[in-house]
């Protein structure tokens, strides 16, 4: 191995502060009164010396580096499929400056833990505060409202104040819909708003105005989670049933993820997406079940339901083997994986799931990206694969460096159909391979009295061919 | 038998049977003249959007506002008859004089701006507000798919159908059997490597960058493409090689319509940027019947926080870019554009009032242009709120008197012929008493 990645990429050791010194841009010369600094940094964002863009390509390859060169792949999987659980979006506003925080400290750690671990570190992590708004849900009569309007009462040009507007339900909505009771779960419109009142005073502290360490924000040095007291509605609340009392705190919010993390609709909800992502698109509902019934009786020990499943004898069952379409990115991560090459980077790969529509920390909706095929099977994907397959073997994405799987086994062969069968043994082990074989056999023998064919170029043809093939796209 | 073959077959299938004089049913009803189409020419709508949300304040001017004047100290587009002045479309609203190519449009009643109109949700977010605007479900985070893949599954197709009634109905266009001489993914088309949040969904859709090399790549002559058909022809008959299928006949129609030999009409001239690359190839796609209904461009570079300029500057030279490219696509579609409609959308507009480096911020509601042969155009439409401080929203923007997805609906029912606008707008109870109007 080269350099290990946290030194290839260092944004995705860093903290949400230190990215901020590096890669935060200049402020404008005057900002609208009443902005505040994350929304200051959204509006300065398309100031090109800032280049989100490169932050987004550091981060996004060393994932898909990581996923194609680890020992670790449970670990990247599940890291994969939670983060994805609990998206954020990179192309939101600040986001972009705490995302590689979020994954290194609240998901990566987290995913063999318990559930309600994993969705407290999501809850108080600044970029989920950011990403569903609830850093700005006040309560509507708290006295930062009050002082707001007595501030503009003195001062009648201020704007009023953004992050005073109001409770925001969008972290309570998606909090129930999407991370743990799922949208039939069994909640009501009240119990969005009694979460959403629970949630507010959920905030992060204002360090993000700090300029290379000059200017330090209200609270101080570091981008933090906070609970803001003032923000917080005191009044009692009512959530799925649970009688949260007056007069308290950050505990109001706390029990609410306690409430939510043990329920045993999550439960479900959890199994279920769980079985969509690993095994079908058609769940068994019995599979589910028995899951569920795991994370019962573990208290959401993620380790004992991932074990779980890959110990349920129908993880094995025929109709569930390679019944699952590859989604962009484990195609690109299991092709860097089954042909053993060193790439020197990744940025022709991550133009591919640019255009195949995956690429890692785009998806922009809560939801994430989807798990099910028919979300990723459609024409324009289809040629895109293909296209990636002839082009993954000619080199062109790779930097030009050899195939190692496939050139160690393929260096003796004399003719194309000894590379055919070496190139499918390796790329596509214990899967039945016999008609692709010939029709590429044919394919080769049809080209082989071409002599505006190089031999090479021959060779990478078969090779993606095998790439782009059907067998290819599933797992 | 590759799919290819197979659907030869069925095509030449559909051949004899017409010479024998019984046409098959998909077929039947037009021929007799009781058209089920909906229509006998495909209609399309073009879609363009303003990515970082232009200032519709200096797009189509209020030159009647004092208070226009009164907060734009450097960057306000001059009145008509001064030095870079708007140009006077109705004695109050005037267009910002590097649009004047779309100006005899609007005089051949053929251009309509709707002002004041954007989304209710309050939001300054660009992503927010972008995804809001291609969800067509502003402040529902969740929705999935995007409003312009609604229209097309909600939409007749040439069969007669909408995609989302019938499951196998839709399976059939999945291999692109039953659609006319086009496949169900050519109905929908965006310009760029990727298929923007609007287009994306259950019906089939497809991004193209460049129609030239739309295809497997290696060259037409190289055989590839007959070898992947094979290996995607399985006797599955699943989805996988329905889309692959799919796929192999959009590249077989747009080589038989022949783009490369493309020339626009004579005397036109598209800006050589990407929005004019883009609307080049919409035009052609257009003008080679292949049966688009829906095409999507982007165009960015709105978001004017410095240095945003008046008559002339960063944002005269997008306009610039913009209008010379639909005016180009316009003359070149020529009679074709009784069959078009185009329409501009941005996220949100911006702040009334210049900012302290010239530029304008994040505001509420902004303008769209829609234009058309069968647009009832020359008009402005719209409440208009006024600019006056009272009259703002929150006290410093534009307050909304549409909202877009009343000129989405009007758009999605009267030009595409849409019927089920509750599916394509869901949770909006959509009202045609609300239409502005700009389609009769």
């Amino acid at each position: 191995m080269g350099r290990s990645l946290e030194q290839k990429y260092p944004l995705i050791g860093m903290s949400m502060t230190e990215t901020m010194v590096r890669y935060l841009p200049p402020p404008r010369p005057k900002q609208m009164a009443g902005d505040t600094a994350m929304m200051a940094a959204e509006k300065r964002v398309k100031d090109p010396k800032s280049s989100p863009q490169s932050m987004l390509i550091d981060l996004a390859s060393a994932r898909l580096e990581r996923a194609a060169g680890t020992e670790r792949q449970l670990e990247e999987v599940m890291t994969d499929f939670w983060f994805n659980h609990f998206n954020v979006f990179f192309q939101k506003g600040a986001d972009r400056y705490l995302v590689a925080d979020y994954e290194r400290t609240a998901i990566r750690p987290n995913v063999f833990n318990h559930f309600e671990d994993l969705l407290k570190a999501t809850a108080r992590h600044p970029a989920m505060l950011f990403y569903l708004d609830n850093w700005q849900s006040v309560h509507v009569d708290s006295s930062l409202l009050a002082v707001a309007a007595s501030r503009r009462r003195q001062q009648p040009q201020q704007p009023p104040r953004r992050a005073g507007r109001g409770l925001n339900e969008n972290y309570a909505r998606e909090l129930l819909e999407l991370h743990t009771l799922g949208v039939d779960g069994g909640y009501t419109q009240k119990d969005v708003v009694e979460v959403a009142r629970a949630m507010t005073g959920w905030t992060f502290t204002q360090a993000a105005a700090k300029q290379g360490g000059q200017a330090r924000g209200r609270d101080g040095d570091e981008v933090a989670f906070l609970f803001r007291d003032q923000m917080h509605d005191r009044n009692e609340k009512v959530v799925l049933g649970h009688r949260l009392r007056a007069g308290r705190g950050i505990q109001d919010g706390e029990d609410v993820l306690h409430i939510l993390a043990t329920h045993p609709q999550t439960a479900r909800f959890i199994s279920t997406k769980l079985v969509e992502y690993f095994v079908s698109d058609r769940p068994s509902p019995e599979l589910v079940d028995r899951l569920a019934a795991v994370f019962m009786r573990t208290n959401g020990d993620l380790r004992e339901v991932t074990r779980a499943l890959f110990s349920d004898p129908s993880f094995y069952a025929n109709e569930n083997q390679r019944s699952k379409f590859k989604t962009p990115f484990q195609l690109l991560a299991s092709t860097l994986r089954a042909t053993d090459a060193q790439i020197p980077n990744s940025r022709r790969m991550l133009q591919t799931l640019r255009t195949m529509g995956h690429m890692p920390y785009l998806a922009s909706a809560p939801t994430g990206y989807p798990a099910m095929s028919d979300d990723w099977v459609n024409s324009g994907a289809m040629l895109a694969r293909m296209n990636f397959g002839l082009e993954y073997a000619s080199g062109s994405l790779t930097g030009g460096q050899p195939l190692r799987s496939i050139a160690r086994t393929a260096a003796t062969a004399r003719e194309p159909g000894e590379v055919i069968r070496s190139a499918t043994a390796v790329l596509l082990p214990g899967v039945n391979t016999t008609q692709l074989q010939r029709a590429i056999l044919e394919d080769a023998n049809a080209t082989a009295g071409d002599a505006k064919q190089a031999p090479r170029a021959q060779y990478a043809r078969l090779i993606g061919l095998v790439l782009g093939s059907p067998e290819f796209q599933r797992h | 038998m590759s799919g290819m073959k197979r659907r030869a077959f069925v095509r030449n299938g559909t051949l004899a049977l017409l010479a024998l004089g019984m046409p098959p049913a998909f077929l039947r009803t037009p021929l007799l003249g009781e058209s089920t189409f909906r229509t006998a020419r495909k209609k399309t709508l073009i879609c363009i959007f303003q990515r970082g949300a232009v200032d519709g304040l200096s797009m189509v001017v209020p030159f009647g506002e004092k208070a226009y004047y009164g907060s734009r100290r450097s960057i306000a587009v001059p009145q008509p008859g001064r030095t870079g002045g708007a140009i006077d479309l109705d004695g109050f609203f005037g267009l910002h004089p590097s649009l004047a190519p779309l100006r005899d449009l609007y005089g051949r009643k053929e251009l309509a701006v709707i002002h004041a109109v954007g989304s209710p949700d309050a939001t300054r977010s660009h992503f927010d507000a972008q995804d809001y605007m291609e969800s067509g479900t502003p402040g529902a985070k969740a929705t999935r798919d995007g409003w312009l893949n609604r229209a097309l599954s909600h939409t007749d197709c040439d069969c007669g159908r909408t995609l989302a009634d019938k499951n196998a109905h839709a399976a059939d266009h999945a291999v692109g059997q039953l659609t006319v001489g086009g496949v169900a993914a050519l109905r929908g088309i965006a310009m760029g490597t990727e298929l923007p949040r609007s287009l994306r969904g259950e019906h089939p859709a497809l991004a193209i960058s460049d129609l030239q090399k739309f295809g497997i790549s290696g060259g037409r002559d190289s055989g590839l493409q007959d070898t992947f058909q094979r290996l995607y022809h399985t006797d599955g008959n699943d989805a996988v090689e329905g889309a692959a299928g799919d796929a192999f006949e959009a590249i077989r129609i747009l080589k038989a319509a022949n783009p490369l030999q493309y020339n626009p009409a004579s005397g036109v001239s598209y800006p050589a940027s990407d929005f004019g690359r883009s609307l080049r190839q919409i035009a052609q796609l257009i003008k080679s019947g292949v049966g688009v209904e829906v095409a999507f461009a982007d165009l960015g570079g709105w978001d004017t926080h410095q240095a945003q300029g008046g008559a002339q500057g960063q944002l005269a030279r997008r306009l610039d870019d913009l209008a010379r490219g639909v005016r180009a696509l316009y003359d070149d579609l020529g009679d074709r554009m009784e069959d078009v409609v185009l329409i501009t959308m941005s996220e949100f507009g911006r702040t009334v009032r210049e900012n302290g480096s010239g530029g304008t911020d994040h505001g509420h509601a902004n303008c769209m242009m829609v234009m058309g042969g069968g647009v009832h155009g020359g008009r402005i439409l719209g409440d208009w709120p006024g600019l006056e401080r009272e009259q703002l929203y929150e006290g410093r923007d534009l307050a909304l008197t549409t909202d877009f997805r009343d000129v989405f609906a009007e758009v999605t029912s009267r030009h595409l012929g849409t019927t089920q606008l509750d599916k394509v707008f869901p949770g909006y109870a959509v009202d045609p008493r609300r239409f502005r109007g700009f389609l009769g």
